[in-house]
């Protein structure tokens, strides 16, 4: 390769140039949200603000975890978060497994039936009709039943499963184990590697799903904390609102709710809704990026 | 069926039983919540009333496929819906292979982690924090109306973009961008690594430089990877990124595409029909959309998904 003449060093240098400008602009804007959600309200109003706060504060914070209803939705979020993800991998792992016996009657059908929903689907208004009749509107359950079920997990299971040699099934029949404590004596702690990336990669999903209560939640005591956040950039009220209640309950003083404006909660609010991604994220990106190629891999 | 063959088959049905039972859960799922539904589809070609339910509603027939192509707030719908993926797939769909491309030249090791470390960040945020993110630095006070004053002068007027209607398109394509090509490069980055240096070897020794190499020997290598891609972009020709679009609508923006259509009429405006209407032929187009893409890539590059 041609390494060494001044042309490709200056595309070398160009290349980490305009590589590291796109990683600081894939950060910068998160950091600015960071920056105003810690900065005093009214300070920020008069521009300026890069990644730091001028004047730090954490009452923004403050007014939003003092809102009893966004200490609610946390909780919703969380229990949509777990109960979903655990759900998940019980069905997707036993699919899984089951799929991986070839010599299974009827398989080829099975797939199909798991496949064709992926092309043909109901759309939004029959799957409003039928959770309605289920009574899954303004249910918890919504939350949980429905997201469990996802082929291309059950797939990516099934092929990391795949790796395990099967004469480890064998040996573990000859000494007389039967079918469902070899799948979790044997298969289940052999497969916590791939059960860990689904886990994450659902988990993530889950916590970031706001369109199941826009669609079928009218109850505010379901409402998660992506959902808040959304009411808080899409209806002015819902901010002003919070402002009002947190003077009324005479909680901060009135000093400083004025230097709390509604762009500031809502950068607080930004903040309080990733920040479980963001601490996780770092330790797991190797566990997602696993995930994605063996996913991509066609048996 | 010989009786021998059928008596093998149920032997072995009656072996894997408990097979059978470890699908039961996902089974049951898919059917109450990917079949179930569908029967509900029959509400598009129906007056649907509530009280009469779906046997007693009023048969109408094509009356709301028909409105789709002649409202004018419906057909506007769709044209959005299509300017704006045609536009997507022009824009964000090269830009994880350029940049992956570029990262796989990054030969410091610490730094190209660190950069897709950062870069794939974006990804894991819900759109909703995406766009409460690009409220703040969108924001009349906020770091790009700052750049603009840096650049033009203090006196420039700060502008407001996200009441101006013509700033919307540009944005989702940005968003879109900022939030998914760090991540889009991981697929990209395993094809083209599996590229054998042997290839490469051959076409230094013919003579060709870098830029040549990486268009006759990685773009074509990867080709199988970007057709795949590429259909399945082009089968959600007339789907679109409903949080991020919804997220973004404002008082000042009047734009409005075949999904928030479909949850405005159908679920706040309760037309079951019209919005019933409108999703299933949505959902049909995409299905041809898709087939159509892979025959005619099975056709020019003899790989598809299929």
């Amino acid at each position: 390769m041609r390494e060494n003449g001044s042309a490709y060093r200056i595309f070398v240098a160009f290349n980490y140039t305009f590589i590291g400008l796109l990683s600081i602009a894939a950060l910068y804007p998160y950091l600015h949200t960071l920056a105003v959600a810690l900065n005093d309200g009214t300070d920020s109003m008069l521009g300026g603000i890069t990644v730091y706060p001028r004047i730090p504060t954490l009452e923004n914070f403050a007014t939003l975890l003092n809102d009893s209803s966004i200490i609610r939705a946390s909780f919703v979020s969380v229990a949509q978060t777990l109960g979903a993800t655990f759900l998940g991998l019980v069905v997707q792992f036993t699919a899984g497994y089951a799929l991986t016996k070839r010599q299974l009657v009827g398989r080829s059908a099975l797939l199909m039936y798991l496949i064709l929903p992926m092309f043909i689907s109901g759309g939004l208004i029959p799957t409003y009709l039928l959770y309605s009749k289920l009574h899954l509107l303004n249910n918890f359950m919504v939350y949980v039943l429905p997201g469990a079920f996802s082929f291309f997990n059950v797939i990516i299971i099934r092929t990391y499963m795949y790796t395990i040699p099967s004469s480890l099934e064998e040996s573990a029949k000859i000494d007389g184990a039967g079918e469902m404590t070899i799948l979790w004596k044997v298969i289940l702690p052999l497969s916590k590697p791939i059960l860990a990336t689904i886990a994450l990669w659902s988990a993530v999903g889950h916590w970031n799903d706001w369109t199941t209560t826009l669609y079928f939640v009218t109850s505010g005591d379901l409402h998660t904390l992506q959902f808040k956040l959304m009411l808080m950039i899409k209806e002015s009220e819902t901010i002003a609102r919070m402002i009002q209640e947190a003077i009324e309950r005479g909680e901060t003083n009135i000093d400083a709710i004025v230097h709390v404006t509604p762009e500031a909660i809502r950068a607080a609010q930004v903040i309080v809704t990733t920040i479980p991604i963001i601490l996780v994220y770092p330790f797991l990106q190797k566990h997602f990026i696993k995930g994605v190629l063996i996913g991509s891999v066609k048996e | 069926m010989s009786r021998r063959r059928s008596s093998e088959y149920w032997r072995q049905i009656k072996k894997d039983k408990h097979v059978y039972l470890l699908m039961t859960p996902a089974l049951l799922l898919v059917f109450v919540f990917s079949y179930l539904p569908l029967p509900g589809l029959i509400v598009a070609f129906k007056d649907y009333n509530i009280f009469k339910g779906f046997f007693g509603s009023p048969w109408v027939g094509l009356k709301y496929i028909r409105e789709i192509f002649e409202l004018p707030a419906m057909t506007q719908a769709i044209w959005n819906t299509l300017f704006i993926s045609l536009l997507s797939v022009a824009v964000c769909f090269p830009a994880p292979i350029l940049l992956a491309l570029m990262l796989n030249e990054v030969r410091q090791k610490l730094f190209k982690r660190l950069s897709q470390t950062l870069l794939y960040l974006p990804h894991f945020l819900s759109w909703i924090s995406v766009v409460g993110i690009a409220y703040a630095f969108y924001a009349v006070y906020g770091p790009l109306n700052d750049l603009l004053l840096w650049i033009f002068g203090a006196d420039t007027e700060r502008e407001l973009f996200l009441s101006n209607p013509h700033f919307f398109i540009p944005n989702i394509l940005l968003l879109s961008l900022w939030k998914d090509t760090g991540w889009g490069t991981i697929i990209f980055l395993a094809a083209i690594a599996s590229v054998d240096p042997q290839l490469y070897e051959a076409a230094y020794l013919d003579g060709a430089g870098k830029l040549k190499q990486a268009m006759h020997v990685t773009l074509p290598s990867i080709l199988p990877v970007t057709m795949i891609m590429l259909i399945f972009q082009l089968g959600h020709l007339f789907q679109s990124n409903f949080e991020l679009i919804y997220g973004l609508q404002n008082p000042f923006v009047d734009m409005e595409v075949i999904s928030t259509v479909i949850f405005k009429q159908g679920v706040q405006q309760g037309a079951y029909a019209l919005s019933t209407a409108l999703g299933f032929v949505q959902g049909i187009v995409a299905l041809l959309l898709t087939i159509g893409a892979n025959i005619v890539s099975k056709k020019l590059t003899s790989s598809g998904i299929w």
